[in-house]
């Protein structure tokens, strides 16, 4: 028996307030099950980011268009370890794959990932590099990553222009199909919370709608802070028409999500079920730091604000900066304090509605702090190689390119 | 056709990946798995297979028949000889090694009071007695036999 | 297709609406019909189903102990596969709930007794609900019910995702600190198949739980469901428990 779990639930049953079931007091899903949803919107808003240029034509964010599948790309590939990590058996977790269980939300997720992973972002991020690729790999002196690229062109050093029209058509019919993929994703991790009815904090329609929102918002506003930083660490100036529109759309992403959560709310407020009493001490009690200050003043109206007056005063691009840098930091916090309070602040009151159970996270073990504080790092490390591999900046613009699907 | 041949290797791939997965989920899906609805048929064996401590009112029956037929003419009856004797398919199964356990003298108040203290939660018809008022210090069984209780 | 006109294609849709309304109208109003499910015992035999009188509950937290004794739970104030609630209602509306060590410990007197206006146990347990919710979004089958009813965790294949856990409206399962899987009440599986009581049941002194087999319209059990007047806990949620409850009160979650 793990004695430093048993030791501190004990710890923890004088903490209980009201009643709870007694098999409550452990708070199942860790600090691991927020990352799942934050790192998982991450991608999506990343992904959505990328499509606003390739679908609706937006030209001003060429710029990031590369960055931010690279982006979604890197953060996909470790959405689901947070969730093996958590599992009791994670030897076992391929089953979900070998045996599905097909009325289960957790398991169908395991297919929507792959279609994700392997039909929309790998091919959409090879087909936009390719041409690329099989030049690398004819140039490049470094051997290992020359051997790379090889592999990479699957043998086909075709870079004929038709081949390319192809790959470009090809890569445009992706994105569109990529897009409504990316919201199912996301909006899906929204389902498998707001599918339990046993939950009042989950059980919502809307849950998986406010999930796509504030996914954008947290995916716009980590392309943005990412796209910044690359631009200081590479000492290259910022494309400034592209940051305001990210800006731009970085708004509208939290206004959006901001108005339905509101609205959510108002919702739960007027209708006055059995669960409101309790829902209303956990958002008073518990979540009021992470809830009211952390994710609505601080994550949501704050950089509704400062963006707000990039809208509306003309400022000078050095303030412009300092706001966008701002408001996609306290996005970001903001989104996680939401992913927190969904998560966390779910279990924290009991199914009877007449008490609260507590959590403490640990620092060390599997699902501590630290191996949190990795499954987020681990992102970012991916993304470094990958921006080591695939330079997104080391390319002449689509026009360029011959097309006729324009 | 030789300008797409790229998307082909691409189409091969996704193929090989496809029949790499059915291969490999033909050896992991357990043997009994789907044979009765969405779950491994053999589980509920394991189920079945695991070990049983209460033995049930038959069993004692069989060796104390006194106590039973006692325990059957009183307002006990209903109740099972576990119900204070505790879980005894161990001394079902040995009977000379594992004894059955009384409760202590010292303790039986406790015991007793247990399902018979005054509460007001309980059913007011239940018979219980404030254990504060009550014959204090005695111990139960000097005036009631818990086999024939009165 | 060039003949097929705009004027045309209007017809064709209108009429296609008029005949689909009709339709819908002159169909007579059977909904009471449809909304009759037969239940699944009256169709598969043996069929397991369990009762809870709680106006003969004296709240001793035998069928606690018995359980965990029985099916080695781990003995610690926080994993229960059946436990006692107290509830304690007073004159101002005021509700006190408490479950000392899932009832195995002492109930202490209520403090100010006076105000107290009712107070009752409620023995609480899974109701292998006919729909489930731990079993349906269980992502790999490993939670299941068996044909005869009983919803089960096979330990041998259950990931530890513990989605289980949050899916269950009533607590009744727990993440096992030893094994790592979702565990939860098996109906004493091993014992009732072989004609046995469940522990809990065994234990019982006053009868106040029930189990048996509904498809067999002579048992206890079956004139329990058919004659008494009962309730199961958060009906709205639809799972439909196996669990009826006589003497439920509004209070009771």
């Amino acid at each position: 028996m793990d004695m430093s779990l048993i030791e501190s639930l004990r710890n923890a049953l004088p903490l209980v307030s009201g009643f709870i079931y007694p098999n409550e007091l452990e708070l199942q899903w860790s600090i691991l099950i927020v990352l799942y949803p934050y790192i998982t919107g991450l991608v999506a808003g990343a992904f959505v980011l990328a499509s606003l240029e390739r679908v609706f034509n937006v030209k001003a964010i060429k710029p990031i268009y590369r960055l931010s599948l690279l982006v979604a790309l890197a953060f996909l590939l470790v959405a689901t370890l947070p969730l093996n990590l958590h599992l009791g058996h994670p030897e076992r977790g391929i089953s979900i794959l070998m045996t599905p269980h097909t009325s289960s939300a957790m398991a169908m997720f395991g297919f929507v990932y792959l279609w994700y992973l392997m039909v929309v972002l790998l091919m959409e991020v090879w087909l936009d590099y390719r041409k690329q690729i099989v030049e690398w790999s004819r140039s490049e002196t470094f051997w290992p990553k020359r051997i790379f690229y090889k592999v990479l062109t699957l043998g086909v050093d075709n870079i004929s222009p038709r081949s390319l029209a192809i790959d470009e058509k090809l890569g445009k019919i992706l994105t569109v199909v990529g897009l409504p993929s990316a919201l199912l994703l996301h909006g899906y991790v929204g389902f498998i919370f707001g599918s339990l009815k046993a939950n009042p904090w989950w059980s919502s329609p809307l849950m998986p709608i406010i999930f796509i929102f504030s996914a954008m918002a947290s995916g716009i506003a980590a392309v943005m802070l990412i796209y910044m930083f690359l631009c200081w660490a590479r000492d290259v100036v910022i494309d400034m028409p592209c940051l305001d529109t990210i800006g731009k759309f970085l708004l509208t992403a939290i206004i959006v999500a901001f108005s339905l959560e509101m609205l959510e709310s108002l919702q739960t407020a007027y209708e006055a079920e059995e669960h409101f009493d309790i829902i209303t001490l956990l958002v008073e009690g518990k979540l009021l730091v992470s809830m009211m200050l952390i994710q609505i003043m601080l994550g949501s109206l704050t950089p509704m604000f400062l963006l707000g007056l990039t809208q509306v005063v003309e400022l000078p691009e050095k303030v412009r900066k300092v706001f966008y840098m701002l408001s996609g930091s306290l996005a970001l916090i903001g989104i996680f304090a939401m992913r927190w309070n969904v998560v966390i602040g779910g279990q924290f009151f009991s199914k009877s509605l007449r008490g609260f159970t507590t959590y403490k996270m640990h620092l060390v073990g599997r699902e501590g702090l630290f191996s949190a504080i990795i499954v987020e790092l681990l992102p970012l490390v991916i993304l470094a190689v990958l921006l080591y591999l695939l330079p997104p900046w080391e390319k002449e613009s689509h026009s360029k390119s011959p097309t006729t699907a324009a | 056709m030789k300008d797409a041949q790229h998307l082909l290797r691409v189409i091969i791939i996704f193929v090989a990946a496809l029949v790499g997965f059915l291969l490999v989920r033909s050896f992991l899906v357990p043997e009994s798995f789907g044979k009765l609805g969405h779950y491994r048929a053999n589980a509920v064996d394991d189920v079945l297979a695991l070990p049983r401590h209460y033995a049930g009112e038959p069993a004692c029956k069989k060796c104390h028949a006194q106590q039973a037929s006692d325990k059957a003419k009183s307002s006990h009856r209903h109740m099972s000889c576990e119900s204070c004797h505790g879980a005894l398919q161990a001394h079902v199964d040995s009977p000379k090694t594992v004894k059955p356990s009384k409760p202590k003298e010292n303790e039986m108040r406790a015991f007793c009071g247990n399902c018979h203290g005054k509460s007001l939660s309980r059913p007011a018809k239940f018979p219980q007695v404030d254990l504060e008022e009550h014959n204090r210090g005695m111990a139960c069984n000097q005036c009631h036999q818990p086999h024939q209780p009165k | 297709m060039k003949n097929f006109s705009r004027k045309q294609f209007l017809k064709t849709a209108a009429g296609a609406a008029l005949v689909m309304a009709t339709r819908v109208f002159s169909t007579p109003l059977h909904a009471a019909d449809k909304f009759f499910r037969e239940p699944p015992w009256k169709r598969k035999k043996p069929y397991w189903g369990f009762a809870v009188d709680i106006t003969k509950c004296i709240g001793c937290g035998r069928c606690a102990d018995a359980c965990k004794t029985e099916n080695e739970v781990p003995r610690e104030a926080f994993y229960f596969r059946t436990w006692v609630e107290r509830y304690i209602i007073r004159r101002n509306g005021e509700v006190n709930v408490d479950s000392p060590n899932g009832g195995m410990d002492p109930f202490l007197p209520p403090h100010d007794p006076e105000t107290v206006t009712k107070s009752f146990f409620v023995p609480k347990l899974c109701g292998h609900c006919e729909n489930s919710p731990c079993e349906q979004v269980c992502p790999v089958g490993a939670t299941f019910k068996t044909e005869d009813g009983v919803v089960l965790v096979d330990r041998k294949y259950c990931i530890g995702c513990r989605y289980c856990i949050q899916a269950c409206p009533y607590g009744c399962r727990y993440f096992h600190p030893v094994l790592h899987v979702a565990d939860k009440c098996t109906l004493c599986y091993h014992r009732i198949k072989k004609g046995l009581n469940t522990a809990c049941v065994e234990v019982c002194p006053t009868g106040a739980r029930m189990f048996g087999d509904l498809s067999d319209p002579k048992s206890a059990i079956t004139k329990f469901y058919e004659t008494e007047t009962t309730n199961v806990l958060k009906a709205s949620m639809g799972t439909e428990p196996k669990l009826l409850y006589k003497g439920l009160d509004k209070e009771v979650r």
